[in-house]
């Protein structure tokens, strides 16, 4: 079963590439606009020696993982706030609400004047997005637990304390750790946006330092790196899911 | 039978007690007309009626899930105002907490009690062993089957010694065999703990083949039509049924069918 799968993203990959080659070897367009492959590779290459592969990484991870965690405490929080006292629920639902549909890059000339162009505007730019995905999950997660679950636990004689912690948390969890999955999978989407409030370093950064010099194979380099980093930390959080949520899957 | 005599507690009245919901449009709907019902302390008693009748409503009335729109609901003289570990309830969609395993679902039932935790789970795991379930008490409910699963919420509801245990329709999802080693569980283990129980189901068989005492509900609004006591010796079968019982049945069955339209 693994192995079929395993053997199934093979070929879908080695077609994909096999593709790319052959559309950039009838060089149809200028290969400077659609790199072949080998000319990526060596891009990749020379970024690698270069050190920006690895610096780039670091960075971006870093910006993404402070926006990240403040974004999931506050986004915590909040549902915990909205979902469990009618007034929080009243005063921050229609705004917060209100907030979802602004995009993240929407932001960043705010984000701009705000926080100048320092590590704190990045880190307000993903926690913004992080917090209204957790926030919502937790709200939602935390107002749908089956009353049966309250039900039972109140006629076992559980006080409200114990309730919470042993039965809405538990319920809620699925949701919440879906949130978190889904907060994981913004923070990245964001960080581009993010970068763009003027960097010197990260992921991309290296995206517009590569337009400024007309490198698309440079930048192939920096979308295949986001790609594969984002779908790691997907998995990570599948399987931090699968341990910690242990009884959805069965 | 009169062990019910030997224990007095567990007593429950239903005084007129009504129930209306807001239904759309600001419309009342009356799920429950006024009701009078007792049950004696120790006794076993069945509620049948037909879908939506306000079985599951009588039911949440005395678990104190709800509240009466007139008159009262008492437990030994004083009126239930919400749900107590006094009075228990099994559902038929199981409600056992997922998140914990079969002994964690029972032990949560004894946490009430400042028992400490070796007295706690020797008394979960002697639950467990009592409804059949020694050596499964760390599975999870998702890895137990549906009998399995009212095994460990009887396990756990009578762990908790409730006076009342009000069971809704808690062998419905069961296939027969199941249901009929689950009869057997439950009898024996009510034999031996003597709590009142008001049992809920719309099978007429399960009904006399349990109870001291079936009331019959009909719709429209919900209210009990007529009562029967059931005086046949357990253990019981449907083909060793005495004619009073079978005279009982063919009663019900022209109840719920006139009601039925
Ligand atoms: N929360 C509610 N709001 C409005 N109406 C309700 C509510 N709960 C129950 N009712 C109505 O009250 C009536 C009785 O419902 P109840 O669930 O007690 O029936 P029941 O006898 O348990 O039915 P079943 O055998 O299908 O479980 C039904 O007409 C139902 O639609
Ligand atoms: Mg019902």
């Amino acid at each position: 079963m693994l192995s079929r799968r395993i053997a199934a993203t093979a070929v879908s990959f080695a077609a994909f590439i096999g593709l790319w080659w052959a559309i950039s070897a009838l060089e149809i367009v200028n290969p400077v606009f659609f790199p072949a492959p080998p000319l990526v590779f060596s891009a990749a290459l020379e970024m690698l020696e270069g050190g920006v592969l690895f610096s780039d990484l670091q960075v971006s991870l870093g910006r993404a993982a402070v926006g990240f965690v403040a974004g999931v405490v506050l986004g915590l929080l909040t549902g915990l706030l909205t979902s469990r006292i009618a007034f929080f629920n009243l005063m921050l639902n229609p705004l917060l609400s209100l907030c979802r549909p602004i995009p993240a890059i929407a932001l960043v000339p705010v984000a701009i004047v705000w926080f100048g162009i320092g590590e704190t505007s990045k880190y307000f730019v993903i926690g913004y997005s992080v917090f209204l995905t957790v926030w919502l999950n937790t709200h939602h997660g935390m107002s749908m637990v089956a009353e049966t679950y309250v039900r039972a636990s109140r006629s076992l004689g559980a006080s409200r304390s114990r309730e919470f912690v042993e039965v809405i948390i538990p319920a809620a969890s699925p949701y919440i750790m879906a949130g978190v999955r889904s907060a994981a999978a913004v923070a990245f989407l964001c960080l581009v946006a993010a970068e763009l409030t003027g960097a010197s370093g990260g992921i991309g950064y290296r995206l517009q330092e590569s337009r400024q010099y007309i490198r698309v194979d440079r930048m192939f380099v920096s979308l295949i790196e986001l790609g594969l980093l984002g779908a790691l930390l997907d998995a990570i959080f599948v399987a931090i899911g699968r341990r910690v949520i242990h009884w959805e899957q069965m | 039978m009169d062990v019910a005599t030997v224990v007095d507690i567990g007593r429950v009245e239903v005084a007129r007690a009504t129930v209306e919901f807001k239904g759309v449009q600001g419309k009342t709907v009356t799920a429950l007309a006024p009701t009078e019902l007792e049950l004696t302390p120790g006794s076993f008693t069945a509620l049948v009626g037909p879908s939506g009748c306000g079985k599951s409503t009588l039911l949440n009335l005395i678990a104190g899930f709800l509240e009466p729109t007139e008159g009262a609901v008492r437990l030994d003289g004083k009126e239930i105002t919400g749900p107590v570990p006094d009075v228990g309830i099994v559902f038929q969609q199981y409600a056992l907490f997922p998140w914990f395993s079969a002994l964690g679902n029972v032990e949560f039932a004894l946490k009430r009690l400042s028992l400490g935790k070796p007295e706690r789970q020797a008394r979960a795991l002697a639950a467990l062993a009592e409804v059949g379930l020694a050596g499964r008490e760390r599975q999870y409910p998702g890895q137990l089957s549906g009998g399995m699963k009212q095994r460990v919420a009887l396990a756990r509801i009578f762990a908790a010694a409730p006076k009342v245990l009000l069971m809704d329709e808690p062998f419905g999802a069961l296939d027969a065999i199941t249901r009929a080693s689950m009869h057997r569980l439950l009898l024996d283990i009510w034999t031996r703990h003597r709590t009142t129980v008001l049992f809920v189901t719309h099978d007429i068989d399960e009904a006399l083949l349990l109870a001291d005492r079936v009331h019959v509900m009909s719709r429209g609004p919900g209210r009990i039509v007529e009562t029967l006591d059931v005086t046949d010796p357990r253990p019981r079968t449907v083909e060793t049924r005495s004619p009073q019982v079978s005279a009982a049945r063919a009663q019900i069955l022209e109840l719920l069918l006139s009601s039925d339209h």
